[in-house]
């Protein structure tokens, strides 16, 4: 069948004429194509191999249209033209970018000529759906005979179009495959809760932080109590996950969350990225996928980087309260999206007291084929920021007077991150198999300055001298090592006359860490220890392997899913394992160290101590796709996940107590087009459960998230999305009710319900100037977020805020403006109910809870100008 | 998930809280019962004086609730101990012992509605740990009598460097000043609703239970207790019965 398809279809080259129209012509025995042209070529015949339910139609041209090109053009330098462009599900040809130049003027001909074709578009389940290809235009090389226009070889309608078949993923709902990597396996779909963002025009909305993309998946809520440099919290459909202590997050497949991080096991900082990078992300809201590692509790999310805006592109914008951020962006023109450079360097005063903070990011990626098979990637991300941080204010003070909204209590809270990381992976596609493999190594070091409390922590012990509460400034450090590798194989083949796929993979990583948290005197400018709470070394590691099948068993039936295991090694030197002792000498008192070297009565020890451990856990996976009947799908999931435990937590030769989640789902899609394709409605419906048997409670004494009992939580989510000629507008809400077993009572801080809604509006204005099209953008989105559950009772205010931005492209020149909370609300990012006294109310301390806030941020006005020279996207 | 776990997600499925509550409630101080505003109280010390208060004032710094189990803490070092507290009364009052109206403290009192099991009285105007205070605590003056005999006294007690504890050396930190400052645990069985009350009942006649009268050395014919470090059983005997959990202090709940 592979044989015969390829003489049923073969490649499409334009041959060009200077000075007369040219057109195109099929020269089936001219296989000129370069050698990434015959993979994809492949690919395409396999996909149109058999186009029964769950797969997917390649494109087809319907029509071409001839173009000029200009008198006095040069010879070409090459050959051939090879173009990637998306077909829309309008069928226009756009993101045209020249892969392989033959020179300006023949690849501005080219373009042009592809702009103006018509196709059909790739055909999923009979609903058209975008599709990223490539294309190889013939260039007349001095000798070349030169075949006329109109020449009885007229190409067949489709031929030309090429596509990768590991594109197209059988039974994937179609609205998902709005981006579509060439060369590149997007990941089947796990269900209703499988979210993949091309971020497309929304990206207008304002999104400062590479986070901020997530709020566009369903259920999320962003919040931040640690300052501009400070990670985001994330909350998701019911969970606390903190820093990402409960959300497996990556970059293209490396890794972000730190394992034995003592912020957080997982802790993940996302503000490496450059966010003008974000191609688009995925996020699966469950631990649904067998691909999906430690710390996919709440779910995972992957960012993919990626530069449409091709050539150099410079970006100042600058902002309320003296913010400035420079970005200077770099796609090579005859390179692909994923091959670019990027350099953002950015400070801000911050609004209010002790916000202020600065940043440098470098992202750099290079995008290659080894043979006509293989594809290879390498990047490397270096990033270093310093920021200070507000920390958190008591409601009573803000009454009485006693502190501003934006004030702080300590302004030594902030802290510096540094991050730099490499990796490089491998991508092979022959014939039934692919083949994948990652390796990747991250350092990264950082402080945090938190204080939640004030002067309550600071317990007097017998054996050391008399003192008065010295302050909880945490001062938390850690630096890290990891080093790791990941990938699988996939056996695409069919059984039953249907396509059947068989994935094995392996995920490992190697974590060297190093943490110690100290607590600092009080004091306006005090930087000295009075006592070291954890001081550890830690070697720990994470090895995984998966096996994953994806069956096609009716036109109607899919079923996904398999199992994964891990298994978790723990080495952890503790260096200050002796705090106390209970019966201690006369002539050699402990006094007032943290670490001691002695047991009861004075007895030498050495003051470290090693813990080893071990623990494996087996998690089953799996999703059931039913349909599509009149566009609407069915699917659902059940699938369990692991969160390793906090090396602080490990146990000598006791196995390790994982915190394992078992979730489930249930979902319908919808997705349609109308208008001929000129509308494209997508929406869903789920409900979901999941249940942790060790979950994570913030706890303020300690400044982050501790174990806690067991909880459930049960909700649903609605979310639609519209896509037209002219916007994109999307909308979701989530309810969710979060319990402990034990009570049922709610579980404290996580939201119960949260919305979004974004629009983008873009299109060229009616009128030119200069004879240059003005295009404009515009954008809006809006999110809010109902009363907070907090501990004993109480409700936190709601969150509503709108951010907004709008830009006008001519030519080169881009300016913009945006808000960011557009209508000033202010607002209370945070709240807690806990005990803190921070001596404003002397001489008595605050020892019951009382609520405290964090200050969302105020209205925030940017300006932007970019300058692009030498590239474009479309 | 198990069906169990359904079932019991449903069934509490109205239950939309985290459990407890934030309360804010008014606190008050008063004399004995019996006692009458502007008028000597009169009463029979276990030592057998027969005892008359002209004046009797107790400086109450702060009130705090605990909701721990006061023996779980009692031989902790520290006086602060986070997480335990259900309640806490931070404006301060000088309570005239001879006063049984209820006399409001200034301020409300917040805390939480967490069972409460114990109270402690600050006896202190300033911070709890500073060594240096010289607030006069303790105010009393009247005559004992027994046998014949009277004893005019007066007293006049501060909580600072004079009450200082020596410790070990090995656990330096064994005897902080707050712990000669703070009362604890009062028998304090409820539990704090919003808008009740808080009423702190001061005896003044627990004070001088133990006290002997006659081991007191007259100053023109006036028995002084000595304010500080003393071997003397009657200076030692009052302080120790100002900072008594029981006898001289009881604090009782009155729902709103």
């Amino acid at each position: 069948m592979l044989a015969e398809g390829l003489t049923a279809l073969d490649s499409v080259e334009l041959t060009l004429q200077t000075s007369r129209p040219f057109t195109l012509l099929q020269r089936p025995e001219s296989v000129v194509h370069t050698r990434s042209c015959r993979c994809l070529l492949i690919g395409a015949l396999f996909a149109a191999s058999g186009a029964s339910a769950g797969e997917v139609q390649p494109p087809k041209v319907l029509s071409r249209v001839e173009a000029q090109v200009p008198v006095g053009a040069e010879t070409p330098t090459q050959n051939h033209v090879l173009l990637e462009f998306t077909i829309n599900t309008e069928g226009k040809a756009v993101e045209i970018l020249v892969i392989e130049s033959a020179g300006r003027a023949w690849d501005e001909a080219s373009k042009n000529a592809l702009a103006e074709w018509v196709f059909q578009p790739a055909l999923h389940e009979g609903v058209a759906i975008e599709s990223r290809t490539r294309l190889t235009f013939s260039m007349p090389m001095p000798g070349d005979a030169v075949v006329d226009a109109g020449s009885d070889l007229a190409p067949e309608p489709d031929a030309g179009v090429v596509m990768i078949a590991e594109e197209i993923d059988a039974g994937h709902p179609a609205h998902e495959m709005s981006t579509l990597v060439l060369g590149r396996t997007q990941p089947r779909s796990r269900g209703s809760s499988d979210f993949h963002f091309d971020l497309g025009e929304q990206r207008i909305i304002p999104h400062p932080k590479a986070a901020d993309f997530l709020k566009l998946a369903p259920g999320i809520l962003l919040t931040n109590e640690g300052g501009e440099g400070h990670p985001q919290r994330i909350f998701l459909r019911g969970f606390d996950a903190r820093e990402g202590q409960d959300i497996e997050l990556s970059i293209d497949g490396t890794p972000i969350n730190d394992s034995g991080n003592l912020h957080g096991n997982g802790f993940a900082d996302t503000n490496f990225i450059i966010s003008d990078l974000v191609e688009g992300f995925r996020v699966v809201e469950g631990p649904f996928d067998p691909r999906q590692g430690n710390y996919a509790v709440a779910g995972s999310g992957e960012y993919e980087m990626g530069l449409a805006q091709r050539g150099l592109t410079a970006k100042a914008t600058f902002g309320t309260f003296n913010s400035q951020k420079l970005d200077l962006l770099w796609g090579p023109r005859n390179q692909s999206t994923h091959t670019f450079a990027g350099v953002e360097l950015s400070r801000t005063d911050g609004y209010g007291q002790n916000r202020g903070a600065q940043a440098a990011r470098v992202m750099m990626q290079y995008e290659g084929t080894l043979s006509e098979s293989t594809t290879f990637r390498v990047a490397a991300n270096g990033y270093a920021t310093q920021f200070k941080t507000a920390g958190v204010i008591r409601q009573d003070d803000l009454i009485s007077g006693r502190i501003g909204f934006y004030d702080t209590y300590d302004s030594r809270q902030g802290g510096d991150t540094q991050r730099f990381s490499v990796s490089g992976d491998l991508h092979n596609h022959e014939g039934n198999f692919t083949n994948h493999h990652q390796i990747f190594a991250i350092y990264r070091s950082s402080r945090l300055l938190e204080n939640f409390t004030g002067f309550i922590t600071d317990i007097q012990q017998a054996q050391q001298s008399p003192h008065d509460q010295r302050g909880d400034l945490v001062d938390r450090d850690i630096s890290a090592m990891t080093l790791g590798a990941k990938g699988y194989g996939r056996y695409r083949g069919r059984v039953f006359d249907r396509p059947q796929e068989l994935e094995v993979g392996y995920s490992g990583r190697f974590d060297i860490t190093s943490g110690q948290q100290q607590r600092i005197l009080a004091g306006p400018d005090s930087n000295t220890p009075y006592h070291k709470d954890v001081d550890l070394d830690s070697k720990l590691s994470d090895l995984g392997l998966y096996a994953d099948v994806n069956l096609s068993l009716l036109d109607w039936l899919v079923v996904r899913g398999g199992m994964r295991a891990d298994l978790f090694t723990y080495s952890v030197q503790n260096n200050c394992a002796v705090q106390t002792v209970r019966r201690p000498a006369v002539n050699d008192p402990p006094g007032d160290a943290s670490c001691l070297s002695q047991r009861d009565f004075g007895i030498y020890r050495e003051p470290t101590e090693r813990v080893a451990a071990t623990g494996a856990a087996f998690m089953p996976r799996a999703s059931l796709l039913l349909g599509p009947w009149k566009s609407v799908s069915f699917t659902g999931s059940y699938g369990q996940g692991v969160r390793s435990i906090d090396p602080q937590f490990v146990n000598e030769n006791r196995a390790t107590p994982f915190a394992a989640i078992r979730a489930w789902e249930g979902g319908a899609t919808f997705a349609n087009h109308f208008r001929n394709g000129a509308l494209d409605v997508t929406g869903r419906a789920v409900v979901f459960g999941t249940r942790v048997d060790k979950d994570l409670i913030f706890s303020e004494t300690v400044g982050r998230n501790v174990l806690g009992g067991a909880t459930s939580r049960i909700g649903g989510m609605l979310q639609g999305r519209v896509h037209g000629g002219f916007f994109d507008v999307s909308a979701h809400a989530t309810y969710v009710t979060s319990r402990f077993d034990d009570t049922g009572l709610l579980v404290p801080y996580v939201p119960d319900l949260v919305t979004r809604a974004d629009a983008a509006f873009f299109g060229e204005l009616p009128f030119k100037l200069a004879r240059s099209a003005l295009n404009a953008r515009a954008g809006i989105g809006a999110t809010f977020v109902g009363r907070r559950a907090l501990p004993l009772g109480q409700r936190s205010d709601v969150i509503f805020v709108t951010d907004a931005s709008t830009e006008l492209t001519w030519r080169f020149v881009t300016i913009g403006i945006g808000a960011t909370n557009l209508f000033n609300t202010q607002y209370r990012e945070s709240e807690f109910n806990y005990t803190a006294d921070f001596h404003t109310t002397q001489p008595y301390p605050t020892l019951v809870p009382g609520r405290l806030f964090t200050a969302g941020a105020p209205r925030e006005v940017f300006f932007t100008v970019a300058l692009n020279v030498g590239g474009s996207a479309s | 998930m198990r069906p169990s776990l359904v079932l019991f997600l449903l069934a509490t499925s109205c239950v939309q809280t985290t459990g407890g509550a934030l309360v804010e409630f008014s606190a008050t101080a008063s004399g004995p019962a019996d006692a009458v505003k502007g008028q000597p109280y009169q009463f029979t010390a276990a030592t057998g004086y027969a005892v008359t208060l002209t004046r009797a004032q107790l400086f109450v710094g702060a009130v705090y609730l605990n909701q721990s189990n006061p023996a779980n803490y009692s031989g902790e070092t520290a006086c602060i101990l986070p997480g335990i507290y259900s309640g806490e009364v931070k404006g301060s009052l000088l309570v005239d012992a001879l006063d049984p109206a209820p006399q409001p403290f200034p301020i409300k009192g917040v805390g939480t509605d967490s069972p409460t099991l114990a109270a402690e009285l600050w006896l202190t105007a300033g911070d709890v740990n500073a060594v240096d205070d010289q607030t006069v605590i303790l105010s009393v003056e009247g005559t004992a009598k027994k046998d014949g005999t009277a004893y005019p006294f007066s007293a006049s007690f501060t909580i600072g460097e004079n009450r200082r504890t020596p410790s070990s050396p090995a656990l330096p930190g064994s005897n902080p000043i707050c712990k000669q400052r703070i009362v604890s645990p009062i028998d304090a069985p409820f539990t704090l609703a919003q808008g009740g009350t808080l009423n702190v009942r001061v005896s003044p006649a627990g004070w001088f239970d133990s006290v002997d009268f006659s081991q007191l050395a007259p100053v023109n014919g006036h028995f002084e207790f000595f304010d500080g470090p003393s071997s003397r059983q009657p200076d030692i005997a009052l302080y120790n019965a100002l900072r008594a959990h029981a006898g001289p202090y009881s604090v009782s709940w009155s729902q709103p």
